[in-house]
């Protein structure tokens, strides 16, 4: 290798790192300036707007994270969100998957209309449906109950295509294999597929987890008392009355994103394995 | 002969299983998405005070006569596809080169994923909120003015003109949502081969090459899911527009999810908002079966 | 519920409704924004005082998170559905016509006495009462005022002196308040921060300006908008405020706090304004009476807030009016009002240690308007049609000047006119006999 040929290998990447540095703090502003918000007095919030000075904390305290801490019981707030969201979760990848798994390799009568009542029903918007959705909560008796937040949510038209695209893609010949060595149809499924398809399914996990943290409308709806709120209604009580004190606001948010930033980096483990790493190919 | 009983034996345990598998996500989505959409379509002919239930009237087809003479209905059909067809290309363009960019395995490159991924981790409310300042058409108190005003340039009203107002939207729609679909395109990129990149190194083609031969075929099917998917939360735009613009101004950011909330509750005319996501419901499913069959055809 | 096609519902449900045994202990449910410690506080306090003195009538209050007003009326429509709503519920003042007009709330005069009623500031009782009447009973009010800052103006040379000076029969007329905001108007500055809030607040802080010019928003009776929000004065205020914005001499994208980060040389201020421009202003601020018309000289100031209202599904109606009379005595008002820094109802709170701090200043002034000059928002049932509509037509109005440099009264004629053509529509559709 010649000198100018190394030169431009680490050129290229430094090149390579200053882009993705840039791109990245563009990305990443808007956390940056609501941890500096979090720190500033309510005042000096939306002073300076017109320089990058607002993306420092000047006269930095911790006082409106020991409001958000005195006023609300974070470790409860926590406990019901993480409780929700990890029940809606963990019957999300079970069903969605298993649907997804029949309709990719499976055929049966009936697939082709399946296959399009969740592509139809993907794009219906809650917004729409949220008033008759509360009706048969209250008459089935769920109003003010986990399973009001739970059951409606479990089956994703979303997730289902998703898991479906994926599973297309995994080899007829595996489990063709499989089901010579003696697996049943199910028994393939949970025992060789599953296994070597995490990175859909840290994909799913992190896209569901995302969506439900922000949850705020439907938990609002069918949820009543501070016994049973969640983040979202947590950090919503500080817009409270006028005047709406943004310095609270931002702290809660601070506190609410943490454990969705370690649950990303944490994810990323098995997604980086992934398939890659799995010994099967395309 | 014992074989062939072997393998319908097979089809038929694959078939008992198919069923089983896909019996509970079905159930389910009847149970909380199919009947309430029925709901919305058997209210949609009521005369219906959201606050009085109980002097519901039926009237036919009346809401919907309403509606396709309303101008408002037009403009919000209108938005909703203006923001479609801009925002798609472009955020999936923006979040392929996400994707690619954080695919290989370098120091710190869960590093740069969290950050390409972070404006998800902030809920949309305070994304609208912040933009709105940042936004802000007076160079003394909005970023971006002050930028374009010591570059030299006129400021821009960006929200408070009509001109401008949907543009804005799409482009801080376009920053924000393009981690999540970043996401999904990494999950795809994760399933080509190394060993396909490696041959057509050796065989001399460049980047560029590698990533119009290799890449994209390779993506096909995420790229298509993923058209699909921003497509589908695309025609569903409501909270920016509820907290950025109020619909406004002159109309120019109204969308149909945003007219059928204000009208069903805002306004407490549900009947009638209703009968608007009858339509709207229509209107997008004939979309997206339309657009399974384009790309179904292009397989 | 009849009316809903149940068959759907009912394969799934096996669970039937126990019924309450009928005994003599009433239990009552509240709903409230939730708000800041001192209120929550409050709420715990004055429940578990109730709750010990009266064992046969027990009290829970639930604090709800709402994200905006509109979000907790949401909760409350789809409550209501269903039967669903707590015994006793908060509600913004110019909803209480919405909701008695629709039977979700019961009146309240059986709990109120003649003289109780009379302690209270008129515009309190005036809000909450619909077709004769009274459906609320708050503790608090609201009003606005113009706020100055002192050490700018002066820079500016405009007579600061005056402007302290003034009382409630001698406020500033609104050409007074341009002048000052064309003064005040520089490459820095802006002269003026009006409410702009593409909601609510727009109706709420303007209002005052029409009744002023001599036409209302809606008629006395809440049945019309035609010829009033769309009549000659009203366009004519409108052009008024809309030529602030095309000069320049007010933002049409005001940011919070523009006033208190001294971007901004006057405000058309709230009083919940005052106590944080007292905690962290960094400059000398003072604060008049809201300017008055220039022919009529009549002088109105806003108001209205939250009051406390008993819904259709309480099955105990006379629990829940003793509760409230009792919560809406002098001593919870004036602690209630002190705890939220906002002015209170009774006009007997004034006197208790409580509120001391409403004998002189800005909040002297704030009670002296609402004493004198305030007037509630229309009482109609379409009122939230009305006061969405109003507030998208500003916006439009707003925008048309800001880009256009200069006012077109046709525009604002034309915009007014279906401001008005929406009211009716949704009046006529819903309520009209």
């Amino acid at each position: 290798m010649t000198k100018s040929m190394k030169f431009s290998a680490k050129f290229g990447k430094f090149m390579f790192y200053f882009g993705n540095i840039v791109i990245g703090i563009i990305f990443v502003s808007p956390l940056i300036w609501m941890v500096s918000a979090s720190l500033k007095p309510e005042a000096k919030i939306f002073a300076n707007m017109d320089s990058l000075m607002t993306f420092l904390p000047t006269q930095a305290s911790l006082a409106n994270y020991a409001e958000v801490f005195s006023r609300l019981n974070m470790p409860l707030v926590f406990k019901n969100t993480l409780l929700y969201i990890g029940l809606i979760l963990v019957l999300d990848l079970l069903v969605n998957s298993m649907c997804g798994y029949a309709l990719a390799k499976f055929e049966f009568k009936g697939k082709g209309a399946i296959l399009n009542l969740v592509i139809a029903l993907m794009v219906l918007p809650m917004e729409a449906i949220m008033l008759p959705l509360y009706i048969e909560m209250s008459q089935l008796g769920w109003v003010n109950t986990m399973a009001a937040l739970v059951i409606p949510f479990v089956a994703k038209c979303f997730s289902i295509y998703m898991f479906r695209q994926f599973f297309c893609d995994i080899p007829d010949d595996l489990i063709e294999a499989a089901a010579i060595d003696g697996s049943s149809p199910a028994g393939t499924f949970f025992k060789i597929v599953m296994p070597i398809s995490k990175t859909v399914y840290a994909t799913v996990f992190i896209l569901d987890f995302v969506a439900h943290w922000n949850d705020f409308m439907w938990p609002f709806l069918v949820m009543t008392g501070e016994d049973k709120r969640t983040i979202q209604l947590a950090v919503q009580s500080f817009f409270g009355t006028q005047p709406v004190h943004y310095s609270a606001i931002m702290a809660a948010l601070v506190v609410s994103a943490i454990p969705m930033i370690i649950m990303f980096i944490f994810m990323q483990k098995y997604y980086v394995e992934g398939i890659a790493s799995s010994g099967i190919k395309g | 002969m014992a074989n062939t009983k072997k393998l319908s034996g097979r089809k038929r345990d694959e078939r008992i299983t198919a069923y089983a598998f896909v019996a509970p996500a079905v159930i389910l989505l009847i149970a909380f998405l199919v009947v309430p959409m029925i709901y919305t379509v058997y209210f949609s002919g009521f005369k219906y005070q959201i606050m009085r239930p109980d002097a519901m009237k039926f009237i036919g087809l009346e809401n919907y006569q309403k509606l396709f003479s309303d101008k408002n209905f037009w403009i919000a059909l209108k938005n909703t596809v203006y923001f479609t067809v801009l925002v798609v290309p472009f955020q999936c363009a923006l979040a392929l080169g996400l994707a690619l960019l954080v695919s290989k395995k370098f120091r710190g490159v869960s590093i740069f994923r969290t950050m390409y991924f972070s404006p998800q981790l902030t809920s949309m409310v305070v994304i609208s909120v912040l933009w709105t300042v940042l936004y802000n058409a007076n160079p003394n108190t909005g970023l971006i003015n002050s930028i374009l005003t010591s570059l030299g340039m006129d400021p821009i009203k960006f929200l408070s003109d009509a001109d401008t107002a949907m543009n804005s939207i799409i482009f801080m729609s376009a920053w924000q949502g393009a981690g999540y679909q970043m996401m999904i395109f990494l999950a795809g990129l994760q399933g080509i081969p190394k060993d396909q990149y490696e041959a057509a190194s050796v065989d001399g083609a460049n980047k560029f090459k590698q990533f119009l031969y290799i890449t994209i075929p390779g993506l096909k099917g995420t790229i298509k899911y993923v058209i699909m998917i921003t497509m589908i939360q695309a025609m569903k735009l409501f909270t920016q527009p509820y907290i950025m613009t109020q619909g406004g101004p002159k109309n120019s950011t109204k969308t149909l999810v945003y007219y059928i909330y204000t009208q069903g509750f805002q306004k407490g005319n549900f009947g009638y908002a209703c009968s608007i996501a009858a339509v709207f419901f229509v209107i997008v499913v004939t979309m997206s079966m339309a657009m399974k069959k384009v790309t179904a055809a292009t397989d | 519920m009849e009316r809903l096609p149940q068959t759907f519902l009912k394969i799934s449900t096996g669970v039937t409704t126990v019924p309450v045994m009928a005994d003599e202990k009433a239990e009552l449910t509240i709903w409230s924004p939730s708000d800041k410690e001192a209120i929550e506080t409050w709420w715990e306090e004055k429940i578990a005082e109730w709750n010990e003195a009266n064992p046969d009538i027990q009290v829970k209050r639930e604090a709800i998170d709402r994200s905006d007003s509109y979000a907790y009326d949401n909760k409350i429509a789809t409550a209501q559905t269903s039967n669903d709503l707590p015994d006793i519920f908060f509600v913004d003042g110019p909803q209480v016509s919405y909701y008695a007009a629709n039977g979700i709330t019961v009146p309240l005069d059986d709990y109120f006495t003649e003289e109780d009623k009379a302690d209270f500031v008129d515009s309190a009782i005036t809000q909450n009462t619909y077709d004769g009447k009274l459906y609320a009973i708050g503790a608090t009010e609201s009003s606005v005022a113009f706020y100055y800052n002192k050490d700018y103006l002066k820079e500016c040379g405009v007579d600061v002196e005056d402007l302290d000076s003034r009382t409630v029969e001698n406020p500033i007329t609104w050409s007074e308040f341009a002048e000052i905001a064309e003064k005040c108007t520089t490459d820095e500055y802006v002269g003026a921060h009006i409410i702009m809030d593409h909601g609510e607040g727009l109706p709420y802080a303007l209002e005052p300006m029409y009744l002023s010019a001599g036409k209302d928003y809606i008629s006395e009776d809440g049945k019309e908008a035609d010829g009033y929000v769309n009549s000659e004065e009203a366009v004519k205020t409108t052009s008024f405020l809309a030529d602030l914005i095309a000069k320049g001499y007010a933002n049409i994208e005001p940011i919070q706090d523009e006033f208190l980060n001294g971007a901004c040389a006057t405000m058309i201020g709230g009083s919940w304004d005052a106590s944080l421009l007292e905690e962290s202003a960094e400059f000398d601020w003072g604060v008049t009476y809201y300017p008055v018309n220039d022919d009529t000289k009549e002088a109105v100031s806003p108001c209205g807030d939250w009051s406390a209202a008993v819904s259709k599904d309480c099955e105990n109606v006379d629990a829940a009016g003793q509760f409230l009379s009792w919560l809406m005595n002098t001593d919870n008002v004036a602690s209630y009002a002190a705890a939220i820094a906002k002015p209170a109802t009774r006009v007997s709170a004034y006197d208790t240690e409580a509120m001391a701090d409403y004998k002189e200043g800005p909040r002297a002034l704030f009670k002296e308007q609402l004493e004198n000059t305030a007037v509630p928002r229309p009482r109609t049932p379409s009122y939230a049609t009305f006061s969405s509509a109003y507030a998208e037509a500003m916006t439009n109005i707003f925008s048309d000047a800001s880009s256009n440099e200069e006012v077109d009264e046709d525009y604002i004629q034309s915009e007014l006119d279906t401001v008005a053509e929406t009211f009716t529509e949704d009046y006529e559709t819903y309520y009209a006999e």
